[in-house]
């Protein structure tokens, strides 16, 4: 006898196969957040791997193709476009983190705030994100531009915020409508907290998952819109360097067919957009998954 | 027991409407107090009104018409509200029926049970707001290993101690629990109702006990009122109420208990009740000391 108890006819289970535990990374966007940490920390860290000073403009070296000195080549006014890339792009992401940090907070505010308010009050506040909706935003921005004067960093990441929340404020509101009726918002109304300390602490922690996703989206939006708006030369002044603006350089270069001058910023964002889509893919998908987790 | 009235509840209306001509009358005319140290029930049917008085008496709904006065201060009037707001907040507490959605999922239990003392920024009695939080859930018989779960880890006499546990942190003088038990399985039911017992002696608060089961209500109450469609039909101290209640209504319903003894059972008969609308008028009126029914002047409840 093998063991000490045993029961006539049974039929021993099989010996299992030891469960391969799943590799940590499966399923998340390894590739892309690598990439985009790539591009981030090559950003900031910019001093460490210009070759050139970005903003001297070296006439005697103007629209030279890519060589051993000048990596990606120079642009129409000589400056080198690998120094040009790491040093604007610090200014895109951060007018992109701006940007969006201006429209979430104007959009959880604004959004709890109508999700909140009596019934009149919701109405009006979404009437008027409507009217905001449907006028094209690129008209919006323009026109605040065009107020707040002459554009730089702060003002433009300001501009591209107030002018892209209404979105998200929509489905704010919308989550705050379902959550406001739970009984820990009225426990913590009955307790005394007020309107900002129930948002922090109960309203935020429980829809921030659903509008992760459009946060993320917001990053990018707000690159393609600075893109955009120095592209068309309303954004950044040329001596201001920034994705957008090596771009608004491109209908000279299609001129001189330098393609590089082109092919090369536009690499740059197109990649950190891919990037920035598929990590808020990924955090859609998880936040679908792990709603339910009773 | 001293008479001091610390709730008291004067000609409480409030309708529900439901569109523009429609309107439900979820309380009608009602009236009754709670004195300090007192648990008073109320009992009904489904319906019958028993937590719109809850919520009114909370603040949460503004009643049509009459008052509430708590410890002398006018607690529908918005002005009186405002100046007493810091007094109300922190001496009245609730607890729901449903503990799964009354505490917050994404939440802590420690942070839970603090959190009426970090809204007020009181300073905790003993030292962190995590030992009192432990402190409290002693109380209630949850150990500090509790402390850092989620609400979903918890089965529901749990959450449902952890809601009380945050009600009582606040030291309050009036606890409204609003059919605390209702969604406990019978076992637990009894727990909770054995501490709510233990507690209000050791902490000595009045407590309004909103319940549908009839036995627990004579197990726990002082007091008990029982509701008809949102008017109270019948008031006396429990024992009297059980053993000889006066309306018909209330009759009707003392009737519907089960008795666990199957001899008697069988015996029992469930009174009929008609919905006779001459039952619901008049006014309350005194049989016995302390012992109010809803009669028309001059009319005698066989």
């Amino acid at each position: 006898m093998s063991s000490q108890f045993e029961i006539v006819g049974i039929r021993p289970a099989d010996a299992k196969p030891p469960v391969r535990r799943q590799k940590w990374y499966r399923g998340k966007p390894l590739f892309a957040a690598a990439l985009l940490g790539l591009i981030v920390a090559g950003c900031l860290g910019c001093g460490y791997i210009m070759t050139k000073d970005p903003s001297y403009m070296n006439l005697s070296n103007c629209n030279v193709a890519p060589d051993r000195e000048f990596l990606f080549g120079t642009d129409t006014m000589g400056r080198d476009i690998f120094s040009m890339i790491w040093y604007g792009g610090r200014i895109s992401l951060f007018i992109g983190a701006a940007a969006t940090v201006v429209s979430t907070f104007l959009a959880i505010v604004f959004g709890a705030l109508s999700g909140t308010a009596p019934e009149w009050l919701d109405t009006l506040l979404m009437r008027l994100t409507d009217i905001l909706l449907s006028v094209p935003n690129l008209l919006v921005t323009v026109l605040l531009q065009a107020i707040l004067g002459e554009a730089n960093v702060l003002s433009l990441s300001l501009v591209i915020g107030v002018t892209s929340w209404t979105s998200i404020a929509k489905v704010v509101r919308t989550e705050v409508r379902q959550i406001r009726g739970s009984e820990y918002v009225i426990a913590a109304k009955c307790m005394g907290g007020g309107f900002f300390y129930i948002l922090r602490k109960h309203l935020t922690p429980n829809f921030i998952s659903s509008i992760m996703f459009m946060v993320v989206m917001n990053v990018r939006s707000a690159i393609v819109a600075e893109s955009t708006l120095s592209f068309m030369g309303i954004g950044l002044p040329l001596e201001v360097i920034s994705w957008g603006s090596m771009l608004s350089l491109s209908e000279k270069a299609l001129m001189t067919n330098s393609w590089w001058m082109i092919l090369i910023p536009g690499a740059f964002i197109v990649a950190t957009l891919l990037c920035i889509t598929s990590i808020g893919n990924y955090i859609r998908k998880k936040a679908n998954n792990t709603q339910s987790n009773l | 027991m001293n008479d001091d009235i610390l709730l008291d509840v004067r000609h409480l209306t409030h309708v529900f409407p439901l569109s523009k001509k429609i309107a439900v009358k979820a309380l009608d005319d009602l009236s009754f107090q709670i004195r300090r140290g007192e648990i008073f029930g109320l009992v009904g049917e489904s319906g019958s009104g028993k937590s719109t008085a809850a919520r009114c008496i909370m603040n949460l709904y503004r009643p049509a018409a009459g008052e509430i006065i708590y410890k002398g201060v006018n607690i529908c009037d918005p002005a009186q509200f405002r100046t007493h707001r810091k007094m109300l907040q922190t001496t009245r507490q609730l607890i729901f029926q449903d503990s799964s959605s009354s505490l917050d999922q994404r939440m802590k239990v420690c942070d839970i049970v603090a959190e009426p003392l970090k809204i007020h920024r009181i300073r905790p009695a003993r030292g962190s707001l995590r030992a009192e939080a432990e402190f409290q859930l002693r109380y209630v018989g949850l150990d500090a290993g509790f402390l850092d779960k989620y609400p979903s880890e918890l089965s529901g006499g749990q959450r449902q101690r952890v809601a009380i546990a945050r009600a009582l942190s606040m030291e309050p003088e009036l606890l409204v629990a609003d059919e605390p038990i209702a969604s406990l399985d019978v076992s637990i039911q009894a727990q909770i109702v054995n501490l709510f017992r233990h507690l209000q002696q050791e902490h000595g608060f009045s407590f309004l006990f909103i319940a549908h089961d009839l036995a627990m209500v004579e197990f726990l109450c002082d007091r008990v009122g029982v509701m008809y469609h949102g008017r109270l039909v019948e008031a006396a101290p429990a024992k009297e109420l059980f053993s000889s209640p006066v309306h018909p209504y209330t009759q009707a319903l003392l009737s519907a208990i089960p008795i666990p003894d199957p001899r008697l059972e069988r015996a029992r008969q469930i009174r009929q009740f008609t919905e006779d609308p001459e039952n619901f008028q008049g006014v309350l009126t005194e049989v016995s000391p302390e012992h109010y029914v809803l009669m028309r002047e001059g009319e005698h409840h066989g």
